[in-house]
C-alpha cells in the first residue's frame, strides 16, 4: 500500500499555478504588480484590528468588485471552500474562548459563549475572508510568468532572484512526479504499508530523497541558466514588456481605498481597536 | 541522472582547519563598528529612557535594559551583515529557490492538516507546532550561507504557499514570512555568517521563534491569550522553532552533505577532500 | 555529406580554441579531474572527445562554456582550483563568456544530457528568449530570432505551447533552438542523445549538422565554416560524417591521441572499447546462456489478458496479452512516450491496471492473492523485483550495505541470512569497495549495478526493468547484460522497457527474447505481440 497523503486540494491548486483562461474582465488584465501589491497591502491595514464592522465591509465591498475580476465560479468556490475550512478552528477558538461580554447565550462550565464572544468569532472570519479575497484573484488570474516579469520590470526587484524563482516555481511540477515515483519505488522496495512511527520515518525518508533529487535538479538548472548568459550583468532586455499603467494605479488605489473605508467605517461605528493595544 | 563520470562528492559540512583560522578575524572597520553598537547600548542604559511615555500599558523606563541589549545586539547584526562573506552566485540563488519552493509545498501540505490539529490543540499549547513554518529559513541559511539567504528562502517560501496552498491567510503569510526570516537572519548575522553549525542552527530557530510567537500572539490571538498565555505562546514557539527548525534542520543539512548534494555550495566546499 | 543549405540563423564567427598546461580539480575533490592538457582547434573545426567514463571531458566542456570560476583566491566564491590557461580566440574563457553577454553575441552555446534539466520556462518561445533577454538583445530583434531558431529545429509547436507538455526530443530541440538562438562560435554539446530514442536522436544529429553547417555553402565558391564544435558522446558511429577531428582524454591529465577520426579509431580501437567507447563496427557482444530444456518444463510464473493501462486518466495502452515464463525476456519496445515504463510498472505490481486482468500463477503468488497490485509490500518484495529508470529513486538507505538489507528485512529473512546475501551480492556487483559509502555519491554506473543489486536481495522469480542501459558506456552496458542473461539462466522471468536496439537484438539472438512492440497500431493503442 502506497504511503497515502490526500493531496488532492494541493494537487488541483498547483492547477493555479498553470496559465490561467483567457479573460477580458478589466481587473484579470490589469499589470500583476497591482494586483499583488493590493493582494499584500491590504492585508496590513486590515489585520489591525477584529471587529465586525471592518472585516464584513471590505468583504461586501471585495465582493461587489468580483465581477470585474474575472474568477470563475468554480474557481472561487475551490478556493474559499478551503479558505473557510481553515479559517473555522480560529473563528470558534474565538466564539468559545473570547469571554467577550454580552448576554451569555451558551455556558459549560468554564466554557462561556456571549453574545460578544460570538461577534469577535464572525469578525475573525470575516477578517480572513477580507484578507484572503484579493490572494485568490491574484492567483486564479494571473500566469506566473507574466508576474515575474512583472516583479522584475515594474518592482524593479533583482532579476535574477525573480528568474530563479520562476524556474524553481517550475521545477515543482516536475518534483510532483518524481515524488509519486518515488512512492512506487517504495511499494517496490518492501515499504509502506505500516502505520505510527513507522509511517512518520517513511515519509520522512521519501521527503529526504525528493529534497535531494531537488538539489541536483536545481544545481543541473543553475549550470544550464548560467550557459545562457544568466547573471552575468545587471542589464538585460525583457521580450516581453509590463507596463504599469493608469488602469493599474486605479486599481492600486481603489483596493487601498477599500482597506481604508473599511477601516474608517469601523472607527465610526466605534468597534475599530488597535489589536496591539 | 548521475552521468557516469565522476562521482560528486561526500562529506560532513563540518569546518575545515583552514576555516577555522580565518573565521573569527575582523577588520579594523568592522571592530569599530562592533564597538560602536556596544557603545550605544551602553548608552542608552546610562542615560535611561523617559518614564511619562507609555507604550503598551508598559511605562518605557521599565524596558531599558531590553532596549539597550536591542540597540547593541541590532548594532553588532548589522556590522555582520556587512561582513558578510560574498555575492550570491546563480548556483546559490536557484538552490535557494528550489529550498524554498520546496518548503512552500511542504507548508500547502501542512496547511492541509493545520485546522484538524489547531482545533485538537488550542493556543498556547498549540505553539509548540510552530516550528514547521520556520524551517526554510534555518535550512537556507545553513545551506546557502549567504547574508539574505534565510529571508530569502522563507519568503518564497511563503509566497509559493500563498500561490498553491489552501490556506487561510492568503498573502499575509508572505510578511510572516519576511518576519520569521528576519528572526533567524539576525542570530546569522549576529555570528557574522561564519558560524553555520548546530548552535547557529538553534540560534536561528529561537530567533526565528521569538519572531512568530510575537506576531501569533499579538496579531492572531489577541482575544484569547492574556500576558501569561502571551508569554506561554513565546515560550514554546521558541522550544518549537529551536527544535523542529534548529536542531532538525542541522541534522537534516548534515545528512544533505553526506550524500554530496551541496558540493557546488558553500556548506559543501568546507567538506573534506574526497 | 549531402549539402545543406544555409540555415536561417545567420551564421556564427567561429571560434578558435587553444589550452595550455590546462587542469581544474573540483572544490572538495583530491583528484584533478583534468591537468596538462595542450590542446589546439582552429576555427570551424569539429572535433570529438572521447575518453573513459571521468576522464574529464564534461569538466573540458564546462571550462570551455566559461562556466567553471576558481574564485581568483576567494574561496567562497569559486567551485575550484585551476591551472594553466584555457583561451578563446586569446581571451581566457571566463572572461569570453562575460565579454560575450556585454556585447550581445554569444561565444559559446552548451547542450546537456538532460532534457528536463535545461529547460527554464514553461512556454516555449519564452525559453528560446531567455538567452537572448540575458544577452540583452535589443526587443525588436528578439522574437524574430526566436521563430527563425524555432525554424531551424524544425519545432512542431507555436511559440506558447507549454514545455511540460514536450516529448525528451522535442525538448532536446527546443533547448538546441535556445543556444543557436545566440549564434554561438562554438557549439559544446555533452552526450546530448543519451538521453533520446533513436528517432530523437537522429533528428537532433541532423539539426546539429545543419547549423553546423551553415556557412558552408557559400556558392560564391568560397568556403567559410561555420562554429567550431566540440562533441562529447559516447555512441560515435552516427556522428563520425560530421567529425574532423577526436581527441582522447585521460583520467587526471590530458591529451593522449588526436588526429583524423579513422587513424584514432584504428589505432587506439581496442583501448577506447575497453575504456567503454561505442565503437562502429564493433557492436558490444555480451555472453547470454541460450535457453536449454529445463526451462521450457516450467510453467509460466504470471499472465496479462487484454491488459490496459492509463497514464494521469488517459489510455496509453491497451489489449495487452503476454506470459511471463522462467528464463525468458519480455522486451516492451517502442518510442519514448508510448507507455513502456507504465506498462512495466503495472506488471510490477506497482500501478493497477485500468482493465483486463493481470494474474500471477500459483507458482509465484504463493498463497497470495493472484492480483499483484493487491499485494502488500512485504509480499510484492519478494516475488517481483523492479529497477527504476533513475537508480537515485530507489535509494532509501545511509550506506550501499544497508541497502541491501532493506529488502531482505521487510520481507522476514533471518539475520544471519540477509548479511550473507548481502556480502555476496556486493561481491557479485563488484560493490565491496562500495559499502559504506551513501548511495547518492556513486557513480551513474555503480548506482546503476546498486538499483539492481537491491532487486536482487530478496531473490524475487520476476524482475522488470525500466530503460536499464540508459545512458551507459560500452563497457558497463556489457557487464548489465551479461548479468541479466545470468539471472535468466537461472531462471527469473524478465520484462524489459527499453528502446535500446542493442539490447533487444542481444536478447532476441540469444534465444530468450520476446518483443513486444507498442504503439504500432496506428489510431489505437493496441498491441502486437511477436516473438
Amino acid at each position: 500500500m502506497a504511503v497515502h497523503l490526500d493531496c488532492g486540494p494541493v494537487a488541483r491548486s498547483a492547477d493555479s499555478l498553470e496559465p490561467p483562461a483567457a479573460t477580458s474582465e478589466p481587473i484579470a488584465r490589469a499589470n500583476p504588480a497591482a494586483k499583488l501589491l493590493v493582494a499584500l497591502l491590504m492585508p496590513l491595514v486590515l489585520v489591525l484590528s477584529v471587529d465586525v464592522v471592518t472585516a464584513g465591509t471590505a468583504v461586501a465591498l471585495e465582493l461587489l468588485a468580483l465581477p470585474w475580476c474575472g474568477v470563475s465560479a468554480r474557481q472561487l468556490r475551490e478556493r474559499l471552500r478551503w479558505v473557510v475550512l481553515a479559517a473555522l478552528p480560529a473563528a470558534l477558538l474565538t466564539a468559545v474562548f473570547g469571554g467577550q461580554d454580552g448576554t451569555t447565550v451558551a455556558g459549560l462550565g468554564p466554557v462561556v459563549v456571549t453574545s460578544g464572544s460570538l461577534v469577535a468569532g464572525a469578525a475573525v472570519m470575516l477578517r480572513i475572508l477580507a484578507i484572503a479575497l484579493p490572494g485568490v484573484v491574484l492567483v486564479a488570474t494571473t500566469d506566473p510568468t507574466d508576474l515575474a516579469d512583472a516583479l522584475a520590470q515594474v518592482l524593479r526587484l533583482p532579476h535574477r532572484f525573480v528568474l530563479s524563482a520562476l524556474a524553481a516555481l517550475r521545477l515543482l511540477g516536475i518534483l510532483a512526479q518524481e515524488w509519486q515515483v518515488l512512492t512506487y519505488a517504495r511499494r517496490a522496495r518492501g515499504l509502506g504499508g505500516e502505520r505510527g512511527l513507522a509511517r512518520v520515518r517513511l515519509v520522512g525518508g521519501q521527503v529526504f530523497a525528493l529534497l535531494v533529487l531537488a538539489i541536483r535538479r536545481a544545481t543541473v538548472l543553475a549550470t544550464a541558466m548560467e550557459a545562457r548568459g544568466f547573471g552575468v550583468q545587471r542589464r538585460r532586455t525583457w521580450s516581453r514588456p509590463s507596463r504599469f499603467d493608469l488602469g493599474d494605479l486605479v486599481l492600486l488605489a481603489g483596493g487601498l481605498g477599500l482597506a481604508a473605508i473599511a477601516t474608517a467605517a469601523g472607527v465610526l461605528a466605534g468597534t475599530w481597536q488597535l489589536i496591539l493595544a | 541522472m548521475t552521468s557516469n563520470d565522476t562521482r560528486p562528492a561526500a562529506g560532513s559540512p563540518a569546518r575545515t582547519p583552514r576555516d577555522a583560522a580565518w573565521a573569527w578575524r575582523l577588520s579594523p572597520a568592522q571592530g569599530i563598528g562592533v564597538a560602536i553598537a556596544v557603545a550605544l547600548g551602553i548608552a542608552v542604559y546610562l542615560v535611561g529612557l523617559p518614564s511619562d511615555v507609555v507604550w503598551f500599558g508598559t511605562p518605557l523606563s521599565d524596558i531599558t535594559v531590553a532596549v539597550a541589549l536591542g540597540v547593541a545586539l541590532l548594532g553588532v547584526a548589522i556590522v555582520g551583515a556587512s561582513a558578510a562573506r560574498g555575492a550570491w552566485r546563480v548556483v546559490d540563488i536557484v538552490v535557494a529557490s528550489v529550498l524554498g519552493v520546496a518548503g512552500g509545498l511542504v507548508f500547502a501540505l501542512w496547511d492541509l492538516a493545520w485546522p484538524g490539529i489547531s482545533t485538537a490543540v488550542q493556543p498556547p499549547a498549540s505553539a509548540i507546532f510552530v516550528g514547521v513554518w520556520l524551517f526554510p529559513a534555518v535550512l537556507g541559511g545553513l545551506v546557502i550561507r549567504r547574508p539574505g539567504a534565510a529571508v530569502y528562502t522563507e519568503l518564497i517560501a511563503a509566497f509559493v504557499e500563498a500561490l498553491a496552498g489552501p490556506n487561510p491567510w492568503g498573502f499575509a503569510t508572505v510578511w510572516y514570512g519576511v518576519v520569521e526570516g528576519l528572526g533567524a537572519e539576525a542570530v546569522f548575522a549576529l555570528l557574522l555568517y561564519r558560524a553555520f553549525g548546530a548552535v547557529a542552527a538553534v540560534g536561528a530557530g529561537i530567533g526565528a521563534g521569538v519572531a512568530v510567537g510575537v506576531m501569533d500572539s499579538l496579531i492572531y490571538y489577541p482575544e484569547v491569550l492574556g500576558t501569561a498565555g502571551r508569554l506561554g505562546y513565546v515560550g514554546l514557539a521558541v522550544v518549537s522553532g529551536a527544535v523542529i527548525a534548529g536542531v532538525g534542520m542541522w541534522l537534516l543539512t548534515r545528512a544533505l552533505a553526506a550524500t554530496g548534494a551541496l558540493a557546488p555550495l558553500a556548506s559543501g566546499r568546507a567538506a573534506r577532500r574526497v | 555529406m549531402t549539402r545543406l543549405q544555409a540555415g536561417p540563423v545567420a551564421a556564427p564567427v567561429p571560434v578558435t580554441v587553444r589550452a595550455r598546461g590546462w587542469g581544474w580539480r573540483y572544490a572538495a575533490r583530491r583528484a584533478w579531474a583534468v591537468r596538462g592538457l595542450d590542446l589546439d582547434i582552429e576555427a570551424g573545426e569539429r572535433v570529438l572527445l572521447l575518453g573513459a567514463s571521468g576522464a574529464g571531458k564534461s569538466t573540458l566542456l564546462a571550462g570551455l562554456a566559461g562556466l567553471l570560476d576558481s574564485g581568483s583566491g576567494r574561496p567562497d566564491q569559486g567551485t575550484g582550483d585551476e591551472e594553466g590557461e584555457l583561451l578563446l580566440d586569446g581571451v581566457p574563457a571566463r572572461r569570453a563568456r562575460r565579454e560575450g553577454v556585454t556585447e550581445g553575441v554569444a561565444r559559446t552555446g552548451l547542450l546537456l544530457q538532460d532534457p528536463q534539466a535545461q529547460t527554464v520556462l514553461s512556454r516555449a518561445g519564452d525559453d528560446v528568449a531567455f538567452g537572448l533577454e540575458n544577452h540583452a538583445v535589443p526587443p525588436q530583434e528578439i522574437w524574430p530570432r526566436v521563430d527563425a531558431a524555432l525554424r531551424a529545429v524544425a519545432f512542431p509547436y507555436a511559440r506558447s505551447h507549454p514545455t511540460s507538455q514536450l516529448s525528451g526530443g522535442e525538448r532536446q530541440r527546443l533547448a538546441l533552438a535556445g543556444v543557436l538562438a545566440l549564434r554561438p562560435g562554438l557549439l559544446l554539446l555533452d552526450e546530448p542523445t543519451a538521453m533520446l530514442d533513436r528517432a530523437g536522436a537522429e533528428l537532433l544529429r541532423h539539426h546539429v549538422a545543419t547549423a553546423v553547417l551553415a556557412g558552408s555553402d557559400r556558392g560564391d565558391g568560397a568556403v567559410a565554416r561555420g562554429a567550431t564544435m566540440v562533441l562529447v558522446e559516447h555512441r560515435v558511429e552516427p556522428w563520425l560524417p560530421l567529425i574532423d577531428r577526436i581527441v582522447v582524454l585521460e583520467r587526471e591529465g590530458g591529451v593522449i591521441a588526436d588526429g583524423p577520426p579513422r587513424e584514432v579509431l584504428e589505432r587506439h580501437g581496442d583501448r577506447l572499447a575497453r575504456e567503454g567507447v561505442w565503437l562502429p563496427r564493433r557492436p558490444p557482444a555480451p555472453r547470454i546462456p541460450p535457453p536449454d530444456a529445463a526451462d521450457d518444463r516450467a510453467g509460466p510464473l504470471m499472465s496479462a489478458h487484454g491488459l490496459a493501462v492509463t497514464r494521469a486518466g488517459i489510455p496509453v495502452v491497451t489489449g495487452v496479452d503476454l506470459t511471463l515464463r522462467p528464463g525468458r525476456v519480455t522486451c516492451l519496445v517502442g518510442p519514448n512516450g508510448v507507455g513502456k515504463s507504465t506498462l512495466a510498472l503495472a506488471l510490477a505490481g506497482l500501478v493497477p491496471p485500468a482493465g483486463g486482468e493481470l494474474t500471477a500463477t500459483p507458482r509465484l503468488a504463493d498463497g497470495a492473492d493472484p492480483r499483484p497490485y493487491r499485494w502488500r509490500p512485504r509480499q510484492l518484495v519478494t516475488r517481483i523485483g523492479t529497477v527504476f529508470q533513475d537508480p537515485q529513486h530507489q535509494f532509501v538507505a545511509g550506506t550501499v550495505a544497508a541497502e541491501l538489507t532493506v529488502g531482505p528485512r521487510q520481507a522476514g529473512i533471518a539475520q544471519p541470512q540477509i548479511a550473507a546475501r548481502a556480502a555476496d551480492l556486493l561481491a557479485r556487483l563488484r560493490l565491496d569497495r562500495l559499502a559504506q559509502a551513501n548511495p547518492f555519491t556513486l557513480s551513474g554506473g555503480e548506482q546503476r549495478r546498486l538499483s539492481v543489486a537491491t532487486a536482487l536481495a530478496t531473490r524475487p522469480r520476476v524482475l522488470v526493468l525500466d530503460e536499464p542501459t540508459f545512458g551507459q558506456d560500452a563497457r558497463t552496458w556489457v557487464e548489465l547484460a551479461e548479468l541479466l542473461g545470468e539471472l535468466l539462466a537461472d531462471g527469473t522471468a524478465m520484462v524489459v522497457a527499453t528502446h535500446d536496439e542493442d539490447l533487444i537484438r542481444v536478447m532476441v539472438s540469444s534465444g530468450r527474447g520476446d518483443v513486444l512492440q507498442l504503439g504500432q497500431a496506428a489510431a489505437t493503442d493496441s498491441v502486437t505481440a511477436v516473438s
